[in-house]
């Protein structure tokens, strides 16, 4: 087994990573920070056996992210699974954000993932492979804040949706996870309406359902309830919550 | 986010004596660790369960380095282990024994990190025969705003090492390092012999230096003080279940034990748990022990802990030379006699290296005094009178355990105390690392 997961150095990348290795799949990591990926590839070899491979990249810079990743592939070998926990937001994105800072995030959250896609197409087909994207809770219902980050998530859902409207399930499986809340570096230091997740925890969940057929899920499933509230909540009181 | 971030947590040390609200980093990144602005004050965390508060206070970040704690590289035929700094001591153990290898020394608490071990320089179970925590440490790769990442090892800046262990997290965050390894025996025989007194105790560790594992335990209560037990861990061929019965990560003593909301150990709870104890084990005999068990006994001791209360406890520690140990034995059983403080366990360990910086290390025996609400008056005054009495006979107080020591018995306690806060101070420049206890103790 062959999975890739961008976005490995850190948070849920990271525990994704170990609960794969764990599980006994080879491994290509890919983030900006070599020597967290050199460090989290050592470890992974040593305690589960398992080879992994790195390429540290910044996704923000690169023309053309897919096809580095296509050459760190042997020029045969089949991808079992893509993962796509990579992600960034800003405190400011909330109408103030320069052209340079909108690209950047448009290009981590929405122009590497869609990239990245393309490349790899074909070898995950020839493995009936799965791909793993991640949106976000923040995408439910466009706010004040995290406009781009939030616009980037939801063209997630439509990239999701394209890849099962031309794939068979048997040819492709597709699997969109909108986490809430996750006690990550994204998260440290804010003020949280409600407790965060465990990165560990959700990784378990997630590599548990690589094996199964194409979903949309909220993660943890409470955030499917909260989600349902945003969304069904009246327009006049909806935009009252501002704050 | 791409920059660092902070949030606020309450800290508090392990025996509870002070607690704060700080400013916490948590790097999760390299390119975290030397994020923070270089102008602001900041001290390295590791699993922040010293008795003292070393790693927060003073207004400055905590950097908690708990995300930096991957295996880096392993070298199993020469017994070598390239780690992250972050690492729980409990999970490395866990690692190497299954391979066959073990760091000889460890502290009692499997949470403490490697960084942490480092700049407490720690004793394990048996420090006259294993030494302290930086024999084991060959290299580390140290990180502070204004020098930037520097490695370090006894040929490579051998000063910034040499300050370092036992540097109390002043000379920057250790981020890496390189670990020299033991063989473990294959399985251990706990031997226990019994003893009516600390001098008697004394006599029996010294006897035993060379045992893999080497402490006693003993009554502090003045009708009974120093009657206890020694117990010499001896190598034996048997596979005592080294590796099976290393309990996992989740039955690890926590970081902080939640206080019963009242306190088990007033007269009556001291005098039933002393009865217990030497009921149980104060009589000659011996039993094989696994080597897991016999590194982190404390494992079981979370009654034990939360039986403090909300009031906590204090741990003073003082290594006093072989030839003024009996008189200072003595002496404070006399003291106890006088003032009847409430110890709720003394628990003594044999050195015998040569004292560095501030490390606590030196030539003779070691009593690890536990108490109970330490802030009371007559526990305060106890404590006072204990210090003027190691001071006296030539004591060297242990700094990462002892809540209660200031600045100026410090000083007198640790002989070349200036030279090495001086050395401390040329490796942090603007005193740009400090905590409550550096603060406390003027460093
Ligand atoms: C139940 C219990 C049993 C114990 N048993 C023993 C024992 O048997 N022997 C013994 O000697 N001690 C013992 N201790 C003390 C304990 O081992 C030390 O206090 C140790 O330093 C704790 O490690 P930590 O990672 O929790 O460090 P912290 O409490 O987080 O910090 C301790 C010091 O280390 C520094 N530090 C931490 N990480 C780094 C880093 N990466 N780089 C630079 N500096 C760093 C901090 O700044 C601080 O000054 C015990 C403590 C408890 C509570
Ligand atoms: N945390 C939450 O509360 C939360 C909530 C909802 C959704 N999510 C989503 O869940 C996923 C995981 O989040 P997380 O909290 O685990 O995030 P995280 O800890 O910040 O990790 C993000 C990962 O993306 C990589 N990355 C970011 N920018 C990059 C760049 N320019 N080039 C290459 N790699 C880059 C990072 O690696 P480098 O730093 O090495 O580049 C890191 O490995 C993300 O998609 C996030 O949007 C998170």
């Amino acid at each position: 087994m062959k999975t890739m997961v961008v976005g490995a150095s850190s948070g849920l990348g990271r525990e994704l990573a170990t609960e794969l290795a764990r599980r006994k799949h080879d491994l290509v990591l890919v983030a900006s920070g070599r020597r967290d990926l050199e460090a989290l590839a050592a470890d992974l070899t040593l305690r589960h056996g398992v080879a992994v491979e790195l390429v540290a990249l910044d996704l923000a810079t690169a023309a053309d992210p897919g096809a580095r990743l296509l050459a760190a592939l042997d020029a045969e070998s089949a991808l079992d699974a893509l993962l796509l926990p990579l992600g960034m937001s800003r405190g400011h994105d909330d109408f103030s954000l320069d052209a340079a800072a909108i690209g950047e995030l448009l290009a981590i959250n929405l122009h590497a993932p869609l990239a990245i896609i393309h490349a790899l197409l074909p070898r995950l087909l020839a493995a009936q492979g799965v791909i793993v994207l991640f949106g976000s809770v923040a995408a439910v219902r466009g706010r004040g804040r995290n406009v781009v980050y939030a616009a980037a998530k939801r063209a997630l859902v439509s990239v999701y949706e394209s890849l099962r409207q031309r794939f068979a399930p048997g040819q492709l499986r597709v699997q969109l996870y909108e986490p809430g809340f996750i006690a990550t570096n994204l998260t440290w230091g804010m003020r949280l309406p409600m407790p965060a997740s465990d990165p560990a925890r959700l990784a378990r969940q997630i590599v548990a359902g690589l094996g199964r057929g194409s979903r949309r899920r909220f993660v943890p499933a409470r955030y499917a309830l909260i989600a349902a509230l945003l969304r069904g909540l009246p327009w006049a009181l909806y935009r009252r919550m501002r704050a | 986010m791409r920059g660092y971030a902070l949030g606020e947590s309450h800290l508090t040390s392990f025996d509870r004596q002070f607690e704060a609200l700080c400013r916490v980093q948590r790097p999760d990144r390299y390119r975290l660790l030397d994020a923070l602005p270089t102008d602001v004050p900041r001290i390295p965390r590791g699993g922040g369960v010293s008795y003292v508060a070393a790693s927060f206070g003073a207004g400055g970040v905590s950097q908690e380095l708990g995300a930096f704690d991957r295996l880096l590289a392993f070298d199993e035929a020469a017994g070598r282990l390239t780690v992250e700094a972050g690492a729980r001591i409990g999970d490395v153990q866990r690692f190497l024994l299954a391979r066959g290898w073990y760091l000889a020394v460890a502290p009692g608490h499997p949470r403490a990190s490697i960084g942490g071990c480092i700049a407490a320089d720690v004793h394990g179970k048996n420090p006259a025969r294993d030494g302290t925590f930086r024999s084991q440490v060959e290299a580390m790769e140290l990180h502070a705003p204004l020098r930037g990442t520097v490695v370090a090892s006894r040929q490579r800046n051998p000063e910034l090492f040499e300050a370092s262990c036992g540097g109390l997290g002043l000379t920057g965050s250790i981020a890496r390092v390189r670990l020299k390894l033991a063989r473990p025996p294959s399985g251990l025989v706990m031997r226990r012999v019994p003893v009516t007194s600390l001098a008697e105790a004394a006599a029996v560790l010294r006897e035993s230096a060379n045992a893999r594992v080497l402490y006693g335990w003993h009554d502090g209560r003045a009708r009974a003080f120093g009657r206890g037990v020694v117990w010499v861990g001896l190598s034996s061929d048997r596979a005592e279940g080294a590796v099976e019965d290393m309990p996992p990560r989740d039955a690890d003593l926590p970081a902080t034990v939640r206080a019963l909301p009242f306190e088990v150990w007033n007269r009556a709870g001291i005098a039933a748990a002393n009865g217990w104890l030497g009921w149980r084990w104060r009589r000659a005999g011996q039993s094989p022990e696994s080597l897991a068990a016999a590194l982190f006994p404390l494992n079981r001791a979370r009654v034990y802990f939360a039986g403090f209360g909300k009031a906590g406890m204090a741990e003073a520690q003082w290594l006093v030379p072989h030839r003024r140990f009996d008189a200072f034995a003595e002496a404070l059983a006399d003291e106890v006699a006088r003032s009847r403080p409430r110890i709720t366990l003394i628990a003594s360990k044999l050195f015998a290296g040569r004292a560095a910086g501030l490390s606590f290390d030196g030539n003779g025996v070691a009593l690890a005094i536990q108490l109970a609400a330490p802030r009371e008056a007559p526990q305060q005054r106890f404590l006072e009178a204990l210090a003027g009495l190691a001071l006296a006979h030539e004591g060297r107080p242990n700094l990462i355990k002892d809540s209660s020591l200031d600045g100026e018995v410090a000083r007198r306690g640790i002989a070349g105390f200036d030279t090495a806060r001086g050395q401390l101070a040329a490796h942090n420049p603007g005193g740009l690392h400090g905590s409550e206890l550096s603060r406390r103790l003027g460093l």
